[in-house]
């Protein structure tokens, strides 16, 4: 019976929140527009990412000779230009006015003087910016061939010996298990980055909702409304039933993102693949035959790729219930002690402090996401909502994860209890004192 | 008689302060019981304790002859002095939200909405926002709310405030005709009038004390001091005269037609109406021979004095 009150509550306070124009629009809105800026980078990408045909005007012949069959200037260290897919390079002493090369095709000129070899720098010339990634390749390729005509100009050493003696060390990550069988892993950084990102998200929704808890309360105070459901409702339930109707509500809007993300992310791969996107944007040179492989080729949109998305969204989900319990109740005890919004903000600035510090060491783990502090942090319920969801993505032992898990679900559930004990006091409380002692006052049951 | 409602003994104190101090009494099946007292009496305090809002420190409180349970707190329509609507929500939602939190099924409760809302004259407002309606179809909902569940006991915390005359006349008509339907009724009110017009009983309190109960009528019966409103036709001295021992006159004035005149008069100790009546009317002739008892606000105000008076009595 009890419980049918609670699920009356959670069902007034879910409905009255989700069946409402600006909750409709923004959960769909969200995920169309963050496919669309995903559809957006990659297809600017793909845009700017053109069959790009270099002009090199090495006027001191430093990387370049004049053949005399052709009377044409070819690179003299031709393996120092791979072939690659949209970059080819031509080579002249000269180049002509900058409207006479675009006429002929190329898209970039690249100039230098001798001084070249000792200031490392040259100008890059185009109408159209060549994009990241052909920037990149022509510095790389610019760089060896310069290298290589150091090298000519050493007396000591000679292409081929250079080229010998390079040593050039790749390392392959690979995580450490103790049963001794390794398997390809690393690239903390990345995944330290995807962490801090889910974990920013849940910090967002976390305070976002605490804050729509604490509004509620003090407008049900202000209404004059929550007398009538107190005669009716247990103050702790009616406390239970706004923390988890409102919780229902951002579980609601993040599941809602999550299908509608895919969705959307599945019609726009589906047209992409298909070329029917390809096809219509203006200069644009070949298009991959499948979006994955251009998102890879992006540094932004690669990190998407790396997310183990199942494991991260089960994660977030789990941990913003538990932090959500924790975090809510208080926001709600508080609402019920205050008069208005703002003085009650003023008064949870404490409380969110450890979720911001929790915040804050998650930003830092992106560049250092094994520091210790981040276990001790991540099974601290304060802060283990936040941080934890960083260890997730950087791989972590599951039993861990379930100890903090359990850790923040029986904090949350003290947290409930005493924050009722304080809302039963503090929601019929309308005198202008306020303040923690007072909240105090009421969790150790002396109140009004 | 079996009760709704009884209190016995019930304490309560907030720190140093005594808001509850013995408090005994209770509420016939079917009565409408007055709760009168100043700002600070208790009565607020009093009607949370029986809602479960307090918790009393001493007493106990039984509801239709059991001990206070949860349970049948829920059974009880509550309408709070300080009352209120979600401006958020259409009327109708919120009225089948606080009905479904009085244990009604959801069909039951738009069932039953309805027909208040037909009685009341406020069904076209069923899909209105409260921001869109006005304070006394507030009231009118809220107390819709109230007893949508048909509740054996209603408690009524000053429940004409925000009405208009007629709309208040309404709502005094809905409380009767519950009341004739069996609903017991706790009014807690500052409104005399209201009181003489509904109630059956009166409980006064005071500094946390039940000061004066009982009927209202034998309240006022016991409270007279022997006034009587008397119309006659006749000679002024000779009225005057045939007063005699049995009382003394406080007023007399003349009635604008047919040469009736109006007399205030006061009994003596021991003078009988009946012996007065027969004085009179062998001087004059007696048209209208009328017993003033006093008000439920003189009466209250006596009560009040009277208590103040004793708490600050010789030491």
């Amino acid at each position: 019976m009890r419980g049918g009150l609670i699920g009356a509550v959670i069902a007034r306070e879910w409905r009255t929140r989700v069946v409402k124009r600006s909750f409709l629009i923004g959960t769909l809105l969200m995920p169309f527009l963050a496919v669309g800026i995903l559809a957006g980078t990659v297809l600017l990408t793909q845009a700017t990412d053109t069959s790009n045909v270099v002009l090199v005007e090495d006027a001191p012949g430093l990387i370049s000779r004049i053949d005399p069959g052709s009377g044409q200037a070819v690179p003299r260290c031709p393996g120092c230009f791979p072939e690659r897919e949209k970059l080819s390079y031509r080579f002249t002493r000269e180049a002509p006015a900058d409207s006479v090369w675009l006429e002929e095709g190329v898209t970039v000129l690249v100039e230098y003087d001798a001084a070249v070899l000792q200031n490392q720098a040259g100008y890059l010339v185009y109408d159209k910016s060549p994009g990241m990634t052909a920037k990149r390749n022509i510095e790389r390729d610019l760089s060896k061939a310069m290298e290589h005509a150091r090298v000519l100009g050493s007396t000591e050493l000679d292409w081929q010996a250079y080229q010998r003696l390079k040593f050039d060390l790749k390392l392959i990550d690979r995580d450490a298990n103790d049963d001794g069988a390794r398997v390809d892993g690393g690239g903390e950084e990345i995944r330290g980055t995807i962490g801090f990102l889910f974990s920013a998200v849940l910090f967002l929704v976390l305070a976002v909702y605490g804050g729509v808890i604490l509004r509620s309360v003090v407008e049900e105070k202000s209404n004059r409304v929550v007398e009538v459901l107190i005669a009716a409702v247990r103050p702790e339930e009616l406390l239970l039933g706004k923390v988890i109707g409102m919780g229902a509500v951002a579980l609601t809007q993040l599941m809602a993102w999550t299908v509608l993300s895919t969705l959307a992310f599945s019609v726009f791969q589906f047209a992409f693949d298909s070329g029917a996107l390809g096809a219509s944007i203006p200069g644009q040179g070949e298009v991959p035959t499948d979006l994955l492989t251009a998102m890879a080729e992006n540094e932004l949109t690669a990190i998407l790729l790396d997310i183990n998305w199942t494991l991260m969204v089960i994660s977030t989900i789990g941990f913003f219930v538990g932090g959500y319990l924790l975090y809510g109740s208080i926001y709600a005890a508080v609402g019920g002690s205050v008069q208005s919004e703002q003085e009650g903000q003023g008064m949870v600035m404490p409380i969110i402090m450890p979720l911001m510090f929790a915040y804050i060491i998650g930003s830092g783990a992106m560049a250092n996401p094994e520091m210790g502090a981040l276990t001790w942090l991540s099974w601290f319920p304060l802060t283990s909502p936040v941080i934890m969801l960083v260890r997730v993505a950087v791989g972590v032992a599951w039993w861990e994860v379930v100890l903090s898990w359990v850790l923040l679900m029986l904090s949350a559930r003290l947290v409930l209890g005493l924050a009722g004990r304080a809302y039963r006091y503090g929601v019929l409380h309308t005198g202008k004192s306020t303040g923690w002692t007072l909240l105090l006052q009421w969790i150790r049951g002396h109140g009004k | 008689m079996t009760t709704a409602l009884s209190i016995s003994q019930l304490e309560k104190s907030f720190g140093a302060q005594r808001v509850l101090d013995g408090v005994s009494f209770g509420v016939p099946k079917g009565a409408i019981v007055g709760l009168l007292g100043p700002n600070g009496a208790g009565k607020s305090t009093l009607i949370r304790s029986i809602m479960g809002i307090v918790e009393p420190d001493a007493g106990s409180i039984q509801l239709e002859g059991h001990p206070w349970s949860r349970e049948a707190v829920r059974g009880i329509g509550y309408l709070p002095e300080e009352r209120g609507l979600y401006k958020d929500m259409r009327v109708g939602d919120q009225a089948v939200y606080f009905a479904r939190l009085k244990g009604m099924a959801k069909s039951d409760a738009v069932n039953a909405l309805k027909l208040w809302f037909e009685k009341l004259e406020v069904e076209g407002w069923w899909d209105k926002k409260v921001t869109d309606i006005s304070k006394g179809m507030a009231q009118k909902i809220q107390f819709i709310c109230t007893v949508v569940h048909d509740p054996g006991l209603l408690i009524l915390d000053e429940p004409l405030s925000g009405f208009d005359p007629i709309n208040a006349r309404r709502i005094v008509d809905e409380v009767r005709a519950l009341a004739a339907g069996g609903t017991s009724i706790l009014l807690s009110t500052h409104d005399m009038p209201s009181v003489e017009r509904l109630c059956d009983e009166v409980v006064m309190l005071n500094g946390g004390k039940v000061v004066l109960s009982g009927g209202a009528d034998a309240l006022r019966e016991a409270g007279w001091s022997g006034q009587q409103d008397v119309v006659f036709k006749g000679n002024d001295i000779a009225f005057t005269n045939a007063l005699g021992t049995l009382g003394h006159l406080e007023g007399i004035s003349e009635e604008a037609t047919e040469g009736l005149r109006r007399a205030h008069l006061r009994l003596r100790d021991g003078g009988r109406p009946g012996q007065l009546l027969h004085a009179l009317g062998e001087a004059v002739e007696v048209i209208e021979f009328v017993k003033i008892r006093p008000t439920m606000e003189s009466l209250f105000i006596q009560a009040v004095d009277r208590s103040a008076a004793e708490t600050s009595g010789p030491r």
